[in-house]
Formats: structure tokens, C-alpha cells, sequence
């Protein structure tokens, strides 16, 4: 194709772009935007993957999210209306706070709610906080300690796993008669603060969070093994002991078999256990009144658990390490 | 002046069986600068992981000074050292990060204090004292490792590849930094290296290991000059010597393929008439073609397969009818297609691919090694 030297008929054309319109600039902004993200087709994934996907998700949430609706829906209602009304929408009066209040008392005389949840939050407390810090502590010294047996131990923690703790029953019985450890605040606590997923997840996050480069470094820089643990390495694990945190804590809250099997004074029943009798009192001993109680008790049951992950939702937030060691 | 540091016999078996470092003699002065250099696996950095503490001693033994730290913790050797990755504290502030060792030293909150800010001075980090590690860019990183270290003023400073990760340009700034740091903290220094150029612009004395045995220690000036081995020959210097297997006549002349070098009497080591030789000979040391004519009889003569002119000099890449030595098999390999000898001429020569080139050969600046051995050979 020749070119001319002098276009005169194109000269319009440079000028052109001066005068764009505004509408064309947010057209052509818009698509170059378009063109400075990559497209999901070059991810490799086939066309419509993305939507049925998102379908499942959808799917799932919904799965989620209908019985944490149908349990704040029915908490407001008052007994007869829990079993007469569509179970999906509200119906009047609303109950909410008489049912609340409910909580507060030992309507059927088996116990009261607000004692029970107290001993959760307790139990919870110190079982996953102790959980935690073990497997904190058990996780980093599995990871960057190779020590006789180290091997072993771990291989055992990992079979500790596949027990199941029905098979345990018995045995842990007799060790708590034994032990004097029935109807105790630390029969409770102890087994709970034993954690194999825990100490299990700890090791693979020190592995991929703490260098074993930064330890040599602080130990040359003259810190003990203690001053390193808690100076160098948790600060660089808080996310994973946060993780292993909320996962403890939330197995405890919803442990219902171990203090089933251990309590049998009803003021030292947690939430699991308390409800669990109410439900069996209401179906059996026609106490009608504990229903609305059991429904309201259930949603407070939950709502802790829900304020703790919003709450340390911001320790997830990963690459903390970023800019500690090159590449 | 007295040993600061002294390696006797040391030895690293790993647990698979590998021997990383296999019986090391080495000392280093006070307030020198020592380079470990070799090819990677070397065992280089094991030997100074063993000087630091952080690794155990298989047999021999590490002393500074008089005292031998075999079984001292690496918190109680008081050697500070500088990672490859730098390994900083990335929780900590740089401010933090230069004081840890001060803090788990005891030492008092005011000297703490002002002794960090007289080695930030000194690395130029009086700046960013208050940013994260992940806040700095690769050099002010690095300056940050150095500054962790120099500010506990240790008897002992070991670095670790401390340049590696840093682009080409600033590792070149970067090694003048590190060696005016080491003259100010005067104290004796273990350098890692893989880099032959480091090892030669920065060290007072260079060890050169291979497969975790030493292959010679000595000034960077008598490495080149007069290199204990092949490998070292090869190792050191850049571009490479050119190696090439050679037959001494009876006369004490050399034949390098079809080409006789008529070399003066005495120049060839003794002992090898009738027999091979490798002849190493030094990229500058093959002469200026312009004034090797025909008369001159030590000359080898060349094809011309590439000129790559980098400004100052030329490097005349070239094939000759001759064997190459040296250097190991992957390398060989490699020479079925690659030149078999380079030369480093001055920009003036007038040379041109395709080129017949005869270069003059001085016969004091010839190496000589035994085929065998590998080791080197010198004449009278």
C-alpha cells in the first residue's frame, strides 16, 4: 500500500479524538478497562463453568441459610403458633421477648438456660483456648524439631483421628470414675484442649509461615527457644492459631456426647445437653411451654459463634510474611 | 596478626550419607575478608552454616581464637550473619529488627537506641526506621540484614549470598557497600559466594571448594595466576581459560592439534616429553594478531566464529584443529557446537567472523596441567 507524503483528506481524522464526546470516552474507558482484566476463558476453564459454579454455591448457601431462617422466624412466635402458622413467615403476637425472658428461668424445673449457657461459654473458653495453645506450641515443635521420635508421635496424633469416640466410651468412663473426674469442670476441659486436627493444621502452617531461616537468624542474633517461639514464630502464626481457634472452640460449644456422658448434675449441663432435655421433656412430659423456649434457646445458642467468626475474621488475612524473605 | 577464625578437619555427613564437607582446613585472620567459593552443592554454605552453629559437626573442629565452639550454641558464639534471603523479622519495624539482638543481649534501652541509630546511619536506613520489611525494596532489605548484623559489632561476621537476590546493577553497588561496612566493623569475614567475579573483587583471600573438598586457598591474584588445578583454572576467571591437550616433543616444543608451538627451551615442564599435557592459556594472554605475523613462532592459528565487542576490548570467540581439555562432561557435550577457545583482544584488532587469526603465544604465561592428575604442573 503506497502512502502519501501530504494526506490532506486524513488531516480530519487527527483531530478526531479532541473531539470525543463523553459518552464515547466512558465507552472507550469502559472497554479498555474491559481489556486490562483478564478474562476468566484464560483461566482455562470451559464456558459455563463459572455459572454452574456460582449455581452450586447458590445452592448451597440457600441449604445453609433455611434453618437459621426458620429458627429466627419461629423464635418469635408463641407456642401455639409455632405448630399452627406457616413456618416460614411471622405470625402475631410477637414473642420474641417473652420467650427471651423465658431463658432467664427454670420454667420446667430441670434447670435454667442462662446457667447452662455460662457453662458452655466456659467450657468453650478454656477447651479451646487451651486447644489452641497446645497445638500452637505441639504444631511449631513438630514442624521445626526434628527430635527421636518425632515421627512416631506425629503418626500417632494422626491416628488418633480415626478413632471414633463412641468406641471410647466405656473406657473413658471407668478412667473418669477412677479419676474422680465425673461431674468436673476439668473432666470436661482436659480432653477437650487435646487436639490432633489442631496440632495437625499448626504443623502445616508453620511449615508454610515460619522460615526455618528466620529461627536460625534469631538464634544467631542470640534468642532462646522460648524468645523465639514468642517473639519470631507466633506472631508470624496468629492466622493459624486463630483457624484452629474458632474450630476448638466451636467443637466444644457443640460437644454434646462427652458431658452427656460425664454430667449428671443438671447446673453443670452445657447448652447441647440442657436443650437436648428440654426437647425430651417437652415431647414427653407435655410441658408444652418449653417449645418456644427450645426454639429461642437454639438461635441464642448459635449467634455467639457467629459474632466470634465476624469478629476474627480480619486475623485471616494472609501474607504477613511478605517481605521477610526474598522471592 | 593472629586467627580469628581457624577450621581444622571439618566434616559434614548428612543423615542420607552425604558428605557435604569433607575434611576443611582453613583459617582466616582478624579483620579479614575470606570467600567460600564454588558451584552450588558445593558445601560451601554447610561449612559456614557449622561456623555459625546452626548445623552440627560431623569430626573436626571450629575455633575462634583459641576457643573451640564445637558444642556452643550459635546464641552464645556471638557471630552475627547476613541470610540469603536476609530472613528479616517481618512483625518487627526496621528499628526492631537492628535491635533484636541487642534486646536479648540485656543491653540498656538508651545505649539500644543509640547504637541503632548509629549503624542506620551508616547503612542509610535513618529513613525507614519506622516501615515493615515489606515495605522496602530488595536493596534497603538487604541493608537491613546488614545493619541486623553490624550493630551487635561481633567478632565474627559471616554472610551467606548475601548479593543473590538482588539485580545485576545493584549487586555491583551493593559489593563495595558490603566490603566498606566490613573494613569499618573490622571484624573477620566469612563470605559464601557462587559468583567467581564476587569472590575475586571482594576477598582478601578466597577458598575455592568443590564436591565439599578445598581446592586451594590464596589471594584472588594468585588463584588466577597460578591456579592449583583444572578446575580452579576454569572456575576463576572470566571468560574461561581455554584448555587444550597438548603433546611435548623432545625439543620441548608443543603440538596443539596439527599446530607445533616452537615454545623457548625450559618453558614446558620437565618430564613430560612424549607424552600429553593440557596447556591452558589465559583469554588475554593469546597476543595481538596484528603483531604475531609470520615470523613470530610461538603462534596459534585460528578460525574467527564470533566477535562480541563490549566497548573497551572484544572477545574473539574461534575454532582451532585441537582437542579442548577440562572442564567437565556436560561442558563437552556443550563443545560439539560451541567455539573451542576464546581470546580478549583490544578493540583496534580489525577481526571479523570468518577470519584466519594467528595469535602470539608467550610461553611464561602458559598453564600447564597433568591430564592425569588434573593438578597443575609448572616448568623448571
Amino acid at each position: 500500500m503506497s502512502v502519501s507524503v501530504l494526506p490532506p483528506a486524513s488531516a480530519p481524522d487527527t483531530v478526531e479524538p479532541v473531539r470525543e464526546s463523553r459518552r464515547e470516552r466512558r465507552r472507550r474507558e469502559r472497554l479498555e478497562e474491559q481489556d486490562s482484566n483478564i478474562p476468566v476463558e484464560l483461566y482455562g476453564l470451559r464456558r459455563g463453568t463459572v455459572p454452574f459454579l456460582t449455581s452450586l454455591a447458590f445452592l448451597f448457601a440457600i441449604f445453609t441459610l433455611v434453618p437459621i431462617a426458620w429458627i429466627i422466624i419461629n423464635s418469635t412466635k408463641n407456642q401455639a403458633n409455632i405448630f399452627e402458622t406457616f413456618g416460614f413467615w411471622f405470625a402475631r403476637p410477637f414473642s420474641l421477648f417473652h420467650n427471651f425472658s423465658l431463658l432467664f428461668q427454670n420454667v420446667d424445673g430441670y434447670g435454667t438456660y442462662i446457667q447452662w449457657f455460662g457453662n458452655t461459654a466456659l467450657y468453650a473458653v478454656l477447651g479451646g483456648g487451651g486447644a489452641a495453645a497446645l497445638a500452637a506450641f505441639a504444631g511449631y515443635g513438630f514442624a521445626r524439631f526434628s527430635f527421636r521420635g518425632s515421627r512416631v508421635l506425629f503418626y500417632m496424633i494422626i491416628a488418633a483421628l480415626l478413632v471414633p469416640i463412641t468406641a471410647l466410651t466405656v473406657p473413658l468412663y471407668l478412667t473418669y470414675a477412677k479419676a474422680h473426674l465425673i461431674n468436673s469442670l476439668w473432666g470436661m476441659v482436659l480432653p477437650s484442649m487435646i487436639s490432633p486436627v489442631g496440632i495437625y493444621l499448626m504443623r502445616v502452617y508453620v511449615d508454610i509461615s515460619v522460615p526455618r531461616d528466620l529461627i536460625d537468624a534469631a538464634r544467631i542474633d542470640g534468642a532462646g527457644e522460648l524468645r523465639i517461639f514468642f517473639r519470631v514464630a507466633l506472631p508470624l502464626m496468629v492466622p493459624g492459631v486463630i483457624t484452629v481457634l474458632l474450630l476448638s472452640i466451636v467443637a466444644v460449644w457443640n460437644n454434646y456426647f462427652l458431658p452427656l456422658l460425664i454430667f449428671n448434675i443438671n447446673s453443670r449441663y452445657p447448652l447441647t445437653v440442657g436443650l437436648g432435655l428440654w426437647s425430651l421433656r417437652a415431647q414427653n412430659s407435655g410441658n408444652a411451654q418449653l417449645f418456644p423456649m427450645l426454639v429461642t434457646g437454639g438461635l441464642v445458642t448459635i449467634l455467639p459463634l457467629i459474632a466470634l467468626f465476624l469478629l476474627l475474621q480480619r486475623y485471616w488475612r494472609g501474607g504477613i510474611l511478605l517481605g521477610s524473605i526474598a522471592n | 596478626m593472629s586467627t580469628a577464625i581457624s577450621l581444622r578437619g571439618l566434616t559434614k555427613v548428612f543423615a542420607t550419607g552425604v558428605t557435604a564437607v569433607s575434611s576443611l582446613d582453613l583459617s582466616v585472620d582478624d579483620g579479614e575478608f575470606v570467600v567460600l567459593v564454588g558451584p552450588s552443592g558445593c558445601g560451601k554454605t554447610t561449612a559456614l552454616r557449622m561456623v555459625a552453629g546452626l548445623e552440627t559437626i560431623t569430626s573436626g573442629s571450629v575455633a575462634f581464637g583459641d576457643r573451640v565452639v564445637n558444642g556452643v550454641s550459635p546464641r552464645h558464639r556471638d557471630v552475627a550473619m547476613v541470610f540469603q534471603n536476609y530472613a528479616l523479622y517481618p512483625h518487627l519495624t526496621v528499628y526492631q529488627n537492628i535491635g533484636f539482638a541487642l534486646a536479648n543481649k540485656g543491653v540498656p534501652k538508651s545505649e539500644r537506641h543509640s547504637r541503632i541509630l548509629a549503624t542506620a546511619a551508616t547503612t542509610g536506613l535513618s529513613e525507614l526506621l519506622a516501615r515493615k520489611p515489606r515495605q522496602l525494596s530488595g536493596g534497603q532489605r538487604q541493608r537491613v540484614a546488614m545493619a541486623r548484623a553490624l550493630v551487635r559489632s561481633p567478632a565474627v561476621f559471616l554472610m551467606d549470598e548475601p548479593l543473590s537476590n538482588l539485580d545485576a546493577k545493584l549487586r555491583v553497588a551493593m559489593r563495595s557497600e558490603v566490603l566498606s561496612v566490613h573494613r569499618a566493623s573490622g571484624a573477620a569475614t566469612m563470605y559464601v559466594t557462587h559468583d567467581q567475579t564476587e569472590a575475586m573483587t571482594m576477598g582478601d583471600r578466597v577458598a575455592v571448594l568443590r564436591d565439599g573438598v578445598l581446592q586451594q586457598y590464596g589471594t584472588p591474584r594468585s588463584l588466577y595466576s597460578t591456579p592449583a588445578n583444572l578446575f580452579v583454572a576454569t572456575f576463576i576467571g572470566s571468560p574461561e581459560m581455554n584448555l587444550y591437550e597438548a603433546g611435548v616433543c623432545a625439543d620441548g616444543s608443543l603440538t596443539v592439534g596439527s599446530q607445533r608451538l616452537a615454545l623457548p627451551a625450559g618453558s614446558v615442564p620437565a618430564g613430560y616429553q612424549g607424552r600429553k599435557i593440557i596447556v591452558g592459556i589465559r583469554p588475554e594472554d593469546l597476543g595481538d594478531p596484528v603483531s604475531a605475523g609470520p615470523d613470530v613462532a610461538a603462534a596459534l592459528c585460528v578460525d574467527v566464529r564470533l566477535v562480541e565487542v563490549l566497548g573497551s576490548e572484544q572477545h574473539v570467540y574461534f575454532s582451532v584443529d585441537a582437542t579442548p581439555a577440562g572442564g567437565d562432561l556436560a561442558a563437552a557435550a556443550l563443545a560439539a557446537a560451541a567455539p573451542d577457545g576464546v581470546a580478549r583482544v583490544g578493540v583496534g584488532a580489525g577481526i571479523r567472523p570468518g577470519n584466519q587469526v594467528r595469535f602470539g603465544i608467550d610461553a611464561d604465561r602458559l598453564h600447564f596441567f597433568d591430564p592425569d592428575t588434573g593438578l597443575a604442573v609448572r616448568p623448571g
